[in-house]
């Protein structure tokens, strides 16, 4: 993060050499140190879902007219195994998965685009209406910070994506669908909209969650203070009243709804003569709510899910997941008015809490953070957070090592690592919604500076 | 860190936690001098906490059984020792020879035999090897024969087992130069392995591996290990050129060429026989034990070693110790010290075992010094090393007879007592149904019966290390603190972290840059070490100039620079502590006063300027080292050259301790250095 938002001051030309060095560099690690860097290997970047070994296989299985999820090898989508699947088979010496690397580096590149884009959209909203507002020190902040840049940037440059691109795991896909997902949702794009949720939900179950954030965009726009404010007397003149347009909302179901049949008439045709949609469900989905992968991971679940008793397994799995679902009304009510910034905190939560999490995620979620940039300008432990977030990465590694390799230690060894790091993303979570929540009280007051807590 | 400065709001109240935290960072003065001093006190005081060892594991049963070694073995291992002096004498080409008489011995006691030919891999450094799991890289260059050296592998088959466990001895020799203490350690390994294809309680295979070491003893064990743990298909044998097998002809015996396999190792014993006298009155065993990166073997291993040794044969154990240490004029006032401490506690309380003796306190120290450097050098003790890095647990056991005599009567004594050692300890080994894991891995030892455990000295550590948080949090909220007063309404200020960050990460990764320069510096050919290190020296600095310039970092504020300093210096040790704790330790004596003390001279006083620029001086590696050696007292060759040599056998035998020096430390005593000379 470093890098970017100190420097990207202002202007597109800083922007483009800098996104073309990122993607400069993921082409030379990616050409040049094919087999030395093995990120692909690493628990922390390669779940069971993402993994795309298992996704090779599974193809390789398709291609000898198996059902490609038979033997517990493959649990993504169908439809990823076709358009992925004829990328892993070329597998000469020394190139291997040489273009699925190309494809990964393009993924990154159009979700950097679009994170950008995002980010424009909300700044011209954010200044619209804080001009409206009246709160006219509020908008210089915002018109100096091209957040939608400094996003991208940090979505780009950070290392996590960069290992995952380079890890050949799936994830930037998936990246791909939710951001396009928002983005449809911003620009009011409805079917597109439509299509990224319904693609990203297809690839990881938990994106299903955004349909509030994203009902929410298309609703009732973009991200704007709380109503209220715009209701007070000083200044409610220049504000027009936007209704929640459920008419755009009732077609985002609908084309909800197509784009989903279509995905499953394709997966349908695409499984046909190995095994039905049921196998693909209780593959993919079932692996996924089941948790029946216990390899270690950065998450939490792994951990549990092994110690836990057989007659215990089936409550604890309804707890464990209900606990998604339960943040997600209060903090849909609490931040309606901000959908886009309730979209990332969602995609936090569950990045926390999902079964089979990888820095993949994070990447995502500390991009999306990059957006709100002007908000969070007071945001508390920024320094304790990065601190921690580098600590805890650089020791996962060590700690896997020490359990696997030198065997001097034991599971619980990382284990630790994977609750500092949940304890860390849930800091970071709850200071950022603070601070959000704390700019909207600043709001509030008018013109009196931010400046008047913290530090 | 759990409370970083941010919390001190304008709310009365804040949660008891923040508020201890406010409060710790409010007085980091003090809590960083008493961390500081206690951490320091604490690593003294190891010894007197030294805990007795014990045999942890119950199925081990050390000594339960009455060794069963008998005169015939002996005697068998006699007339080895015999035929192997007077091939020694007569015989040409000894390294075809000496191996062909082993696998003879072996295959007619009754083991599998073969033969394990490997090539001398030297160690190269190679940029990246540190990150990367495997390497196939085969290097074919200069297939002659002569190049390559012979293991010799007998194996017997256990009775009572399924094949699936294996216990290795290795005996190290060299074919070239055979010397009467390498004869001496084959002729044990012999009586034993003799002794070992009758008995009937065996369920681990054994494996005897008499290890060519031509080309070093670590190499020709790390070979066949290599070998052993890598799947061959197609035959072992097409590697190599037929005429370069030995051939089998003559002597009518089945030796494969194909490399054998017994199960998963359980343990691995390297035997050798010192070839030095020793003073004392009895026979000593010497244990080596530190592999790779300060890796241990399970300390039951260790004890059982200790407790046969001592309690079955009546020999010496020692563990390899510091001798310039033990007369030290100031070690024995601490020991004095402790002793007092200790008396005046039993005094008050009888039932308080605390303080040892002034003696005990020394050898204990100077055990641990040499424990902990050999631990942080990373680089293995012998030949058990190769072991670790497939999760065996080995040591070697250096047999050291008081007065090394060639008459008989005195050898077959020694046979008979490294026999029964052996034999004692592959008895224990055999017991075991699962593979050690009920003692400690992470431990020092002070004496070879004496260890610290990592629950103890990591407390030294932590308490060393604990004022770098506790300093960095409270630059960080004064500094941010003064920018409230000063310039109100600046946004971002939260933010402000992010350019000494930059000037951080950059001289970081100049860090990581400098680390991979040797490589470069090897392809030029035909260099001296001198110049080598002198290239290396200016390249370096010329990078960081170059880096300096094209990222002309803004001019940040000293306070915070040095709070992100401290903050990767207490990222960086902790890391290091749990890849080698020893490294970490005793980077942490350097980095951490240096760390906590610099300040720019224009605003420190004379005198904590000066001390400033002793810690720095000090602390750059290339003067500690210097420092330490003419401390102890080592003086051998060109210091320079000397140096270089050091460094290059750290990067050879892929030790953290290099990549901490280059992406650690280097960078935080440039980063003081700078906050040093800064400006302000």
């Amino acid at each position: 993060m470093e890098e970017s938002s100190g420097k990207t001051t202002k202007k597109h030309p800083w922007f483009w050499s800098s996104a073309v060095a990122s993607i400069v560099l993921r082409l030379v690690l990616i050409v040049y140190f094919p087999n030395t860097l093995n990120f692909s290997s690493r628990p922390e970047v390669s779940t069971p879902i993402t993994s795309l070994r298992r996704l090779a296989e599974g193809y390789w299985l398709k291609q000898s007219s198996m059902s490609p999820y038979a033997g517990s090898m493959y649990h993504g989508s169908p439809l990823l195994l076709s358009i992925l699947g004829p990328l892993t088979g070329d597998r000469g010496e020394g190139q291997s998965h040489l273009l699925c690397g190309l494809a990964f580096v393009i993924a990154d590149f159009i979700t950097a685009i679009l994170i950008r884009a995002i980010g424009q959209l909300l700044q011209v909203a954010d200044i619209q209406s804080l001009k409206s507002l009246g709160a006219s020190k509020f908008s210089k902040t915002s018109e100096n910070f091209p957040a939608g840049d400094i996003a991208a940037l940090v979505y780009l440059w950070n290392p996590l994506t960069i290992i995952t691109c380079l890890g050949y795991s799936t994830s930037p896909i998936e990246n791909l669908m939710i951001v396009l997902s928002l983005y449809g949702a911003c620009r009011r794009l409805v079917p597109l909209a439509a299509f990224g949720l319904v693609m990203a939900s297809h690839l990881s179950l938990y994106p299903v969650i955004l349909i509030i954030p994203l009902v929410l965009l298309i609703g009732s726009g973009l991200d704007t203070p709380p109503r209220k404010l715009f209701l007070q007397p000083n200044h409610g003149d220049g504000y027009k009243k936007t209704n929640f347009s459920w008419r755009r909302v009732v077609l985002f179901f609908l084309w909800a709804s197509v784009w989903a049949l279509y995905v499953l008439v394709l997966c349908s045709i695409s499984l046909k003569e190995y095994s039905g949609l049921g196998e693909m469900f209780k593959r993919t989905y079932g692996f996924i709510l089941s948790v029946e992968d216990l390899s270690p991971n950065i998450g939490v679940l792994w951990y549990f899910f092994a110690e836990v008793f057989d007659f215990f397994r089936d409550f604890f799995l309804i707890v464990f997941h209900i606990n998604i679902l339960f943040m997600v009304l209060p903090l849909a009510i609490r931040l309606h008015h901000r959908p886009c910034f309730l979209a990332f905190v969602y995609i936090a939560i569950s990045s926390i809490l999902k079964s089979y999490p990888s820095v993949g995620d994070s990447a995502l979620y500390l991009g999306l953070l990059g957006l709100f940039v002007n908000a969070l300008a007071d945001m508390q432990f920024s320094f304790f957070l990065f601190s921690g977030y580098l600590g805890t990465l650089l020791l996962s590694p060590v700690m896997h090592n020490l359990w696997i390799w030198r065997g001097t230690g034991n599971a619980n060894f990382y284990f630790a690592t994977a609750m500092a790091y949940a304890c860390f993303q849930i800091i970071l979570v709850v200071e950022s919604v603070s601070s959000m929540l704390n700019h909207d009280r600043a709001l509030k007051k008018g013109a009196t500076p931010v400046a008047k807590k913290i530090q | 860190m759990a409370s970083t400065p941010e919390t001190e709001g304008q709310k009365p109240k804040h949660r008891p936690i923040v508020r201890i935290g406010i409060f710790i960072i409010a007085h980091s003065f003090i809590v960083s001098v008493v961390c500081c001093t206690a951490g320091v006190l604490a690593l003294l005081l190891l010894p007197v906490l030294a805990k007795k060892t014990y045999v942890s594991e119950n199925a081990l049963m050390p000594g339960s059984a009455i060794p069963m070694i008998t005169d015939q073995d002996v005697s068998g291992a006699n007339n080895f020792i015999n035929e192997l002096t007077s091939l020694n004498s007569k015989s040409q080409s000894l390294n075809i020879e000496i191996p062909r008489l082993i696998a003879l011995h072996m295959a007619n006691l009754g083991g599998e035999v073969s033969y394990h030919m490997f090539q001398n891999q030297p160690n190269k450094f190679h940029p990246l090897h540190f990150f990367t799991s495997t390497d196939t890289e085969a290097n074919n260059v200069n297939q002659t024969c002569e190049s390559y050296a012979t293991n010799t592998v007998g194996i017997i088959r256990a009775p009572r087992g399924d094949g699936k466990e294996s216990i290795v001895l290795v005996t190290p020799y060299n074919p070239v130069n055979l010397s009467p203490n390498e004869t001496l350690s084959l002729g044990i390994a012999y009586s034993v392995f003799s002794l070992l294809t009758q008995v009937s309680w065996l369920a681990k295979d054994i494996i005897w591996l008499a290890a060519d070491s031509q080309h070093g003893q670590y190499n020709s064990v790390a070979a066949w290990l290599k070998d052993y743990h890598t799947p061959s298909f197609g035959g072992f044998g097409k590697l190599h050129d037929d005429e370069c097998h030995i051939s089998n002809d003559i002597i009518e015996m089945e030796v494969s060429d194909t490399l054998r396999r017994a199960g998963t190792m359980a343990a691995a014993l390297v035997i050798k026989v010192a070839n030095t006298g020793e003073a004392g009155e009895q026979d000593a065993l010497n244990i080596y034990a530190e592999a790779s990166n300060g890796q241990m073997p399970n300390l039951d291993l260790i004890n059982v070693v200790s407790y046969l040794a001592v309690h079955g044969q009546g020999l010496r154990v020692q563990v390899d110790k510091l001798v310039s240490l033990l007369d030290s004029t100031w070690l024995k006032f601490i020991g004095e010290v402790f002793e007092t401490v200790g008396k005046i506690a039993r005094s008050v309380n009888p039932q308080w075992k605390f303080g040892i003796s002034v003696k005990e306190y020394v050898e204990g120290s100077a055990t641990l010094v040499s424990s902990l450097y050999n631990q942080a050098l990373g680089v293995p003790t012998g030949s058990h090393g190769a072991f670790r890095d497939y999760q065996v647990d080995a040591i070697t056991m250096e047999i050291s007879p008081k007065l090394f005599s060639n008459s008989k009567g005195r050898q077959t004594e020694l046979l008979f007592r490294g026999g029964r050692l052996v034999e004692g300890v592959i008895r224990s080994v055999n017991n075991l149904l699962e593979k050690f894991h009920q003692s400690f891995f992470l431990y020092l030892l002070t004496s070879s019966n004496k260890f610290v455990s990592v629950g103890v000295y990591m407390i030294a550590f932590l308490l060393l290390v604990a004022p770098l948080p506790v300093l960095a949090a409270s630059l960080f909220s004064d500094t941010i603190k003064s920018y409230v007063k000063s310039e109100k309404n600046q946004p971002f200020k939260s933010w402000r972290w992010l350019y000494p960050t930059k000037t951080v990460f950059l001289v970081h990764l100049w860090g990581a840059i400098i680390s991979l320069l040797p490589y470069f510096i090897y392809q030029i050919p035909d260099s001296q070490p001198t110049s080598r290190l002198l290239i290396w020296a200016s390249l370096s600095l010329f990078i960081l100039i170059v880096l300096g310039s094209f990222f002309r970092a803004r001019s940040a504020e000293w306070a915070l620079l040095k709070s992100v300093t401290v903050s990767s210096a207490f990222i960086g040790l902790c890391l290091m502590s749990v890849i080698n704790f020893a490294t970490a330790e005793i980077g942490a004596l350097l980095l951490v006063p240096m760390c906590l003390m610099t300040k720019p001279w224009r605003v420190a006083g004379k005198v904590q300027s000066a001390l400033n620029l002793v810690l720095v001086i000090i602390g750059f590696p290339g003067a500690t080292f210097f420092v330490v050696k003419s401390v102890l007292g080592f003086e051998n060759g060109s210091s320079l050259v000397e140096f270089w040599y050091w460094v290059e056998s750290l990067w050879a035998w892929n030790s953290a301790t290099y990549i901490y020096i280059c992406m650690v430390h280097l960078p935080c005593w440039i980063l003081c250095i700078y906050i040093l000379l800064h400006p302000c």
